[in-house]
């Protein structure tokens, strides 16, 4: 039986000055597998997320979605906004799905039933589906290698089902399973998972990148990466949640970058060929992290402590990336120069006088 | 659903209940038009630029700067030449009010619009033709009276909507001002030449050595004319009332400048020479004098120190790096000599009033100073020459006296420039006579239509407020400085003191523009909306179409706009005589329509003229 040739898409970089929005590129692609009309939020990061990626994708697309706010809110009445072929599976098995189709590709393409290139597989996993419950599929599906690119859009919390705390939510985060009281005022006690660096770690032949919506030029060159990347891939992306972190919707992607640029979500790349972290990526300031928690309502507990806490944590990432820290920051991380929230300072008054 | 490469057995291809339609690329998904979640929406609203806002003639700068920086310098200077009859003089000679309007002067260093300008101009010199044609006839003349940059501007405003002009200019060259006022090392001859080439192209006819008043009368251009405009300038100079002015060796700044321009000049300076005056005038003789031979120039001026003179700083800071000495606070009383100028008799002076504004108060009671010179230029500003005109068109200023459209009376006279905009609190400069000139143009085509003239009522939305801006997408960037001539070289040679863009250069200069309130398609709203509703059917004209069928009025868009162009309206304002989820545009395109559709049609026309 003669071999067949396998076909592969080789999508091209997109130059940008800066890696940001803000200058017109023509080589950006005009076809949209994403169409208007669906029923998230407005506003919705992940949405913002879910477009640039196809976009930078291209129409020779499958798409996989494992139960989430893009499965559950888009996909009601069995009417999708995807105008690529897409498919739901259970939120466990993410990565066994994804890895079914990429194999069942490979071997239609060996057996000659299927003509043309082989398809960008893509599969958008939530962070409760791609950090939790559908770890073990996931770390399967990049262990064996397969040719698909997995991303974890990433917003802190089991969103679709009405803001559950997920191992991705961040220390001092509200949800409904994390509330602030009397015992626990920081609310959720714990760190988030460090998912990729895990993901980086676990499976060093895989291309694992970090991107934030903050950054669409850099998101879209990651996912044509990821994708033209020979084996599998996997991206985390930071997809502000607008009813989970409570903030006004025209920040969202101001929210994207001030993640970045308070040292929250490191941006950088695992490449595969050198076995190393590439931190290259540094965003245009540098910021304390009140700035980003501030516009947000789930962090309006935080007492100064907690606020020093996770600037320890945001200094903490940025010495990880062999960045300098300003003196600044480091003077910021001590909760004797930090005040509390306003809204926790009112919420103290309230438990007094009651 | 996409059912893209399913293969779907025949039986199921017929539609059954329950099955939903595919959505599409073009469409969306119609089924769930979230548009009705909205209660703000965004529009499009595009603002004026403060640079256009300040240039005297209202050239699109923020337009030409975005065509420049695409690479479309045809499309750039075919935009300039709407308004601005000669970019390459203005881009020399420009005391550039937009840059000091400038937003992002409040940012880090404001553009330099004036190189940018003058690097199209030299690229329209350079065309074999040019892009801009004479309009289709109609039979009526008009008479211009000055070939200064007011008479040039509306000559050829005029020349454009087909009339037949004809220029009178009493000097034996065309050019007024712009060839008599300034000087070869700011404005090469050959360059104003070129200019007139292209004036003459577009069938305008210029008679030179013909005098108003002399030549041709009042009642001649009454009857051989359907209309006339009076650009006549400023031709004598004022003097400073001292004893002995009419010594020899006394020169007046504008005379001695143009005689130079025109090549008539027969002075010929002493060693040492004295500038009197502090403002523009003044320091271009005092440049001039050091090129025509002087060894010491100084100039003294009322003003007691550098800040207060009314001359532009950076022309200021070129003179006294040539080597010209500063002497504040004094005046003339008397030139003392024998027939001959030998010395100045100086005495300490202020102004009266506020800053710049005569009359001065002269302290006799201090001593007098001498001062020995070989030569004096008076430089203190022009008056009119208007014997010829009937006295009822006189103002008490000596200028022409004119209604708001710049009309006289009821006649089909007009008059334009430094003549009317004397004592008008404008400041004199090239670029507001060209405005004028233009404004005027179009205010005569309106009366020989026979069309009410009408003042502009439109409100202007001005954006000076960078906070009304993202300027996270902004990042500090230095002014690319134009070269000059080193100061030693320069003092002695005609040659251009300030140094051309390169073309890397003009575009890294124009790429700095915010383009504020105005959309340059950035592309940013496109890139960011979640739905995606914001689509652009042409890249690259700017002009988006958001599709409020879906829009959920997020804003997304509107906080990440970099140039403030997109606004949030309230969806009940729509409500007037607009079905809503119906319009996918603003109530007003504004000048983002109009523009859009200006730079649509300026490609196929630059296409075909040339």
């Amino acid at each position: 039986m003669p071999t067949i040739e396998v076909q592969r898409q080789v999508l091209p970089i997109l130059g940008s000055p800066n890696q940001g929005a803000r200058f017109f590129n023509p080589e950006l692609p005009s076809s949209e597998p994403f169409v208007p009309g669906h029923r998230t939020c407005a506003g919705c990061g992940p949405s913002i997320q879910y477009r640039m990626t196809t976009k930078a994708a291209g129409d020779n697309t499958i798409l996989v979605g494992p139960t989430g706010c893009m499965y559950v809110a888009n996909s009601s009445y069995l009417c999708t906004p995807y105008n690529v072929p897409w498919a739901h599976t259970q939120i466990g098995s993410a990565g066994s799905f994804t890895a079914g189709v990429a194999a069942a590709y490979e071997a239609m393409i060996r057996k000659g039933k299927w003509k043309g290139a082989f398809p960008n597989i893509i599969c958008e996993a939530g962070d409760g589906s791609a950090s939790d419950i559908g770890l073990a599929s996931i770390s399967g599906a990049l262990y064996r290698n397969h040719d698909c690119l997995i991303i974890c859009y990433d917003n802190e919390q089991y969103a679709n089902t009405g803001i559950q705390a997920s191992s991705r939510t961040p220390y001092g985060g509200m949800t409904t399973f994390s509330p602030p009281g009397p015992k626990v005022p920081e609310a959720k006690t714990l760190f988030p998972k460090d998912l990729a660096r895990m993901m980086a770690a676990g499976h060093p032949h895989c291309y694992v990148a970090t991107a934030s919506v903050g950054y669409p030029i850099d998101l879209m060159n990651k996912v044509r990466k990821g994708l033209n990347h020979k084996g599998a891939a996997y991206l985390m992306i930071y997809t502000p949640c607008q009813k989970g972190f409570v903030y006004e919707t025209p920040r969202s992607i101001d929210l994207g970058r001030l993640v970045v640029e308070c040292g929250l979500y490191p941006i950088w790349e695992w490449n595969p060929e050198k076995r190393a972290y590439d931190y290259s990526f540094r965003p245009q300031n540098m910021r304390p992290v009140s700035e980003y928690l501030k516009l947000q309502g789930r962090f309006g507990h935080l007492h100064a402590e907690h606020i020093a806490k996770l600037q320890n944590f945001a200094n903490e990432q940025w010495r990880m990336m062999g960045v300098e820290l300003p003196e600044a920051l480091i003077h910021a991380a001590d909760a004797k120069n930090l005040v509390n929230m306003a809204a926790a300072v009112e919420a103290e008054t309230v438990a007094q006088t009651l | 659903m996409s059912t893209k490469g399913t293969k779907i057995p025949e039986r199921l291809k017929i539609p059954f209940a329950g099955i939903t339609p595919a959505p599409t690329q073009e469409k969306g998904q119609d089924l769930f038009p979230t548009g009705n979640w909205r209660s703000i929406r965004p529009v499009y609203r595009d603002k004026l630029p403060p640079c256009n806002n300040a240039c005297g003639t209202n050239e699109k700068i923020q337009g030409y700067l975005d065509l420049v920086k695409r690479g479309k310098y045809l499309d750039a200077y075919a935009l300039i030449k709407e308004d601005m009859p000669f970019p390459s003089v203005t881009g020399r000679v420009c005391y550039h009010p937009c840059e000091q309007a400038c937003n992002r002067g409040k940012y880090d260093e404001a553009i330099s619009i004036r190189a940018v300008e003058r690097f199209l101009g030299d690229l329209g010199q350079a065309l074999a033709r040019d892009v801009v044609k004479a309009g289709t006839p109609n039979g009526k003349k008009v008479a211009v009276v000055g070939s200064g940059p007011a008479g040039h501007s509306a000559a050829y405003q005029l020349a454009r909507l087909g009339y037949k002009v004809t220029i009178l200019e009493k000097s034996p060259k065309a050019g007024g001002l712009n060839r008599g006022g300034i000087p070869d090392w700011v404005l090469p001859q050959h360059v104003l030449d070129r200019e007139i080439e292209r004036l003459v192209e577009i069938g305008v006819t210029i008679k030179t050595n013909v005098e108003v008043g002399k030549d041709v009368t009042w009642d001649e251009l009454k009857k051989n004319y359907d209309a006339c405009v009076l650009a006549v300038g400023l031709t004598e100079p004022n003097s400073v009332r001292a004893e002995g002015e009419n010594k020899d060796g006394v020169l007046y700044g504008l005379p001695f400048l143009r005689d130079i321009g025109m090549g008539t000049s027969k002075v010929k300076v002493g060693a040492r020479v004295a500038v009197i005056g502090g403002g523009n005038t003044a320091i271009d003789c005092a440049r001039e004098a050091l090129r025509q031979g002087a060894v010491e120039v100084t100039m003294i001026t009322v003003e007691s120190n550098p800040q207060e003179m009314p001359a532009v700083p950076e022309d200021l800071h070129d003179m006294v790096e040539e080597g010209v000495e500063l002497m504040h606070g004094r005046t003339v009383t008397a030139v003392l000599g024998n027939g001959r100028i030998e010395a100045l008799q100086l005495h300490p002076a202020r102004f009266s009033g506020a800053i710049n504004a005569s009359p001065i108060t002269v302290d006799k009671e201090a001593k007098a100073e001498r001062f020995a010179v070989d030569n004096v230029i008076i430089a203190v500003g022009q008056r009119a020459s208007l014997g010829w005109l009937p006295d009822e068109f006189k103002t008490e200023r000596g200028t022409i006296k004119i209604d708001r459209f710049g009309r006289l009376g009821d006649t089909n006279f007009f008059a334009a420039g430094d003549i009317v905009q004397l004592g008008s609190g404008q400041p004199l400069m090239v670029v507001n006579a060209v405005g004028d000139g233009k404004r005027v143009a179009f205010n005569l085509d309106k009366v020989l239509r026979g069309q009410a003239l009408e003042p502009r009522t439109v409100p202007v939305d001005v954006l000076f407020d960078l906070n009304r801006m993202n300027m996270t997408y902004f990042p500090h960037f230095p002014r690319v400085q134009q070269t000059l001539l080193p100061a030693a070289s320069r003092r002695k040679t005609q040659e251009e003191v300030i140094q051309a863009y390169s073309e890397e250069q003009a575009v890294e200069e124009a790429s700095r523009c915010f383009s504020c309130g105005t959309c340059n398609a950035c592309d940013n709203c496109y890139l960011v909306c979640p739905e995606p509703c914001i689509v652009r059917d042409v890249r690259s004209n700017g002009l988006y179409k958001i599709l409020v069928d879906y829009c959920k009025g997020c804003r997304v868009c509107i906080e990440e706009c970099p140039t403030g162009c997109l606004e949030g309206v309230p969806e009940l304002d729509f409500d007037t005589g607009v079905v809503r989820m119906d319009t996918a545009f603003a109530v007003s395109p504004g000048l983002h329509g109009r523009q859009a559709e200006e730079l649509k049609n300026l490609g196929d026309r630059a296409a075909k003229n040339i």
